[in-house]
């Protein structure tokens, strides 16, 4: 290694590291807060080296201000909104790349476009509808939600994936006697289980973490993590160190999965940057 | 094998927008027959292929295979099966599930599938690695893992797409023998595109030459190397190909570069034409058309001498290396039989 390699990879470390660190902070802070007691959370100067306890874990998990049924919320919420949207997603992306119909780019065009309202404009008219429908505070009506924003980026996001599989690999198919729905079934959805990957990670991710329209559209009956962090501030206190607890719980599943997923969603970012480049 | 499959195509017309790929195409194979569809890219080959493969559709026309208008029958429903260039082999299968696919999907019982890809993959010997992936496997092997798989079937008709411009010089010279020894042993008729005039003459029976959307002619390799139809064929055919000169025919005489030679031609009025001449029908000579050596190929067996005649690059093959060098003036000619001629205005063989 020369001398000079040396000092670029040394100072690239230092930038990543002080990037990182950005990132990393809050996550460390709010894992060793979940640790301590809410004496020693409030100590200052802050304390870097206590007596840790698991009490805030034994309140969130099975105390009186449980957040278990929240999880499991959350976990039908996102699953379900995830599942639908694969379920639709990756057959419309498959059409909107690869078959010719009357309106394709405009259709193209106007999945697109849904995702050109900023969704906070979208709280109130989707309130009221719901309301009409009856299903404020129903997992349909959240995840119906949820889909209107999920369904177009997952429909991108695959177009991409489709379009990168040969014209040929198909037309091969269709001579060997597949037929659409077998060439699709046989030779192209393995070839874009990388991006169904993303897209599951992506939607399901997203849900997961969405607060917004959870607090808004829901209620006691669907009420995801998200929204339950708040039993831990009220107007006279907050609850640091329950809170502290509660979020390393609901972060942790989205960790987990980034981690898993780290390679297959860094490829899925980049991917149609290098069009038919070296994926076969 | 199932037999061979008789083809007719009838009038066929593409149109991509405003653009017209083939202007009608009338087309006859015989059964058993290995076919050439020659000519430089764009000249609608491929998209003759591809409507013959039910691909693509056409504007008007008519295709028939074995008596049967299969004009608007879906690709799965011909019987055909097809190499394309790029191979199109399905990357995460391993070669024996590529090869099998087909049966796979006509329902062959897994049994028989074992032993009828085994069977193709050995015709081609790529048995030993029905194991690996396309990926694993160098761009020979790969080819003859798309061969397998379109033999496996066996589809009356074999349609080939520039199956070997993907292969280096050398291998491509040896599968081009092997591909039409298997193309007789199986007794299939096959339809073969390519931009490579001489992998056509060599591997085909009969060859249909297009230039721009159409068919210019149609015969067998040595009928088209002997009497190209038009000025343009003659100049894709041949290496080198045929040179043409631009003359005038008169009474027995074509008056060439200042320079009068007899042809055996009808007598008849003066008439602009181009004077065509294989490179290996002209010799070096003591009287002759004025000539200047630019350059000379010695290729160790055979040489090509590089002339230059009233401003035209013309190209002389010969046995021997000539004794002569860059700069010589030199005198060509050749023998009355030897000449090509062709009507100015339309290019058509005269």
């Amino acid at each position: 290694m020369t001398r000079r390699f040396g000092l670029r990879a040394a100072g690239l470390w230092v930038v990543a590291g002080l990037l990182v660190s950005v990132w990393v902070f809050p996550v460390l802070w709010g894992l060793l807060t979940s640790f301590k007691t809410e004496r020693d959370v409030l100590a200052y100067p802050p304390l870097f080296v206590f007596e840790p306890t698991l009490a805030n874990y034994r309140e969130v998990l099975f105390g009186t201000s449980t957040i278990l049924p929240n999880l499991l919320s959350s976990m039908i919420v996102a699953s379900g909104s995830t599942l639908l949207t694969l379920l639709i997603a990756v057959p419309a992306a498959y059409g909107l790349a690869r078959l010719r119909f009357p309106g394709r780019k405009a259709t193209g065009f106007y999945v697109l476009a849904t995702q050109m309202l900023p969704p906070v404009g979208l709280i109130i008219p989707y309130y009221l509808v719901m309301q009409k429908a009856g299903l404020l505070d129903t997992y349909t009506g959240l995840i119906t939600i949820y889909l209107t924003f999920s369904l177009p980026f997952a429909v991108w996001l695959m177009v991409s994936y489709f379009e990168d599989v040969p014209y040929e690999m198909e037309e091969a198919a269709l001579l060997d006697r597949a037929g659409r729905l077998r060439t699709l079934w046989y030779v192209i959805l393995p070839q874009v289980r990388g991006g169904i990957a993303v897209t599951t990670v992506f939607v399901f991710l997203n849900a997961w973490n969405e607060f917004l329209f959870a607090v808004v559209l829901g209620g006691n009956k669907v009420r995801p993590v998200t929204v339950a962090m708040f039993n831990f501030i009220s107007v006279e206190q907050t609850q640091w160190a329950r809170l502290a607890a509660g979020a390393m719980l609901a972060m942790a599943p989205v960790i987990v999965i980034g981690l898993a997923a780290q390679r297959h969603i860094v490829k899925g970012l980049t991917v149609g940057a290098v069009k038919g480049g070296g994926r076969r | 094998m199932r037999g061979s499959a008789h083809v007719h195509m009838q009038g066929i017309v593409k149109r991509h927008g405003a653009f017209t790929a083939l202007h009608g195409i009338d087309l006859v194979i015989e059964p058993g027959e290995f076919f050439a569809l020659l000519g430089p890219s764009g000249s609608g080959k491929t998209t003759t292929l591809r409507i013959l493969a039910g691909l693509e559709d056409v504007n008007a026309g008519q295709v028939w295979i074995d008596g049967q208008d299969v004009t608007h029958a879906e690709p799965g429903a011909r019987d055909v099966a097809m190499v394309f260039q790029s191979y199109a082999l399905y990357p995460h299968m391993t070669v024996a599930e590529n090869i099998g696919f087909p049966l796979k999907m006509i329902g062959t019982p897994a049994s028989d599938v074992g032993r009828q890809v085994k069977d193709a993959a050995a015709r081609v010997a790529i048995d030993h690695l029905l194991d690996r992936r396309p990926g694993q496997l160098s761009g020979g092997q790969q080819q003859r893992c798309a061969l397998a798989r379109a033999i496996v079937r066996q589809p009356r008709l074999f349609l080939l797409d520039e199956p070997l411009s993907n292969l280096d010089a050398k291998l491509r010279l040896e599968t081009r023998a092997e591909l039409r020894k298997l193309q007789r042993s199986l007794g299939v008729t096959a339809v073969y595109v390519t931009h490579d005039q001489e992998e056509a003459m060599t591997i085909a029976d009969r060859m249909a030459i297009f230039m721009d959307g159409r068919i210019v002619q149609v015969g067998t390799p040595h009928e088209i190397f002997r009497r190209p139809a038009t000025a343009t064929v003659a100049a894709f055919i041949g290496t080198p190909p045929m040179n043409l000169l631009p003359a005038t025919l008169q009474a027995g005489w074509v008056h060439v570069a200042g320079k009068s030679m007899p042809v055996i031609f009808p007598k008849g009025t003066a008439r602009e034409v181009t004077l065509g001449i294989r490179p290996g029908d002209l010799r070096l000579a003591d009287d002759g058309i004025a000539a200047r050596v630019e350059f000379v190929e010695d290729f160790g067996d055979s040489s090509i001498v590089n002339l230059e005649v009233a401003g035209q690059r013309v190209k002389l093959r010969a046995g021997e290396l000539p004794a002569v060098r860059e700069g010589d003036d030199v005198h060509l000619t050749f023998e009355p039989t030897a000449a090509h001629l062709f009507d100015r205005a339309d290019g058509r063989r005269i």
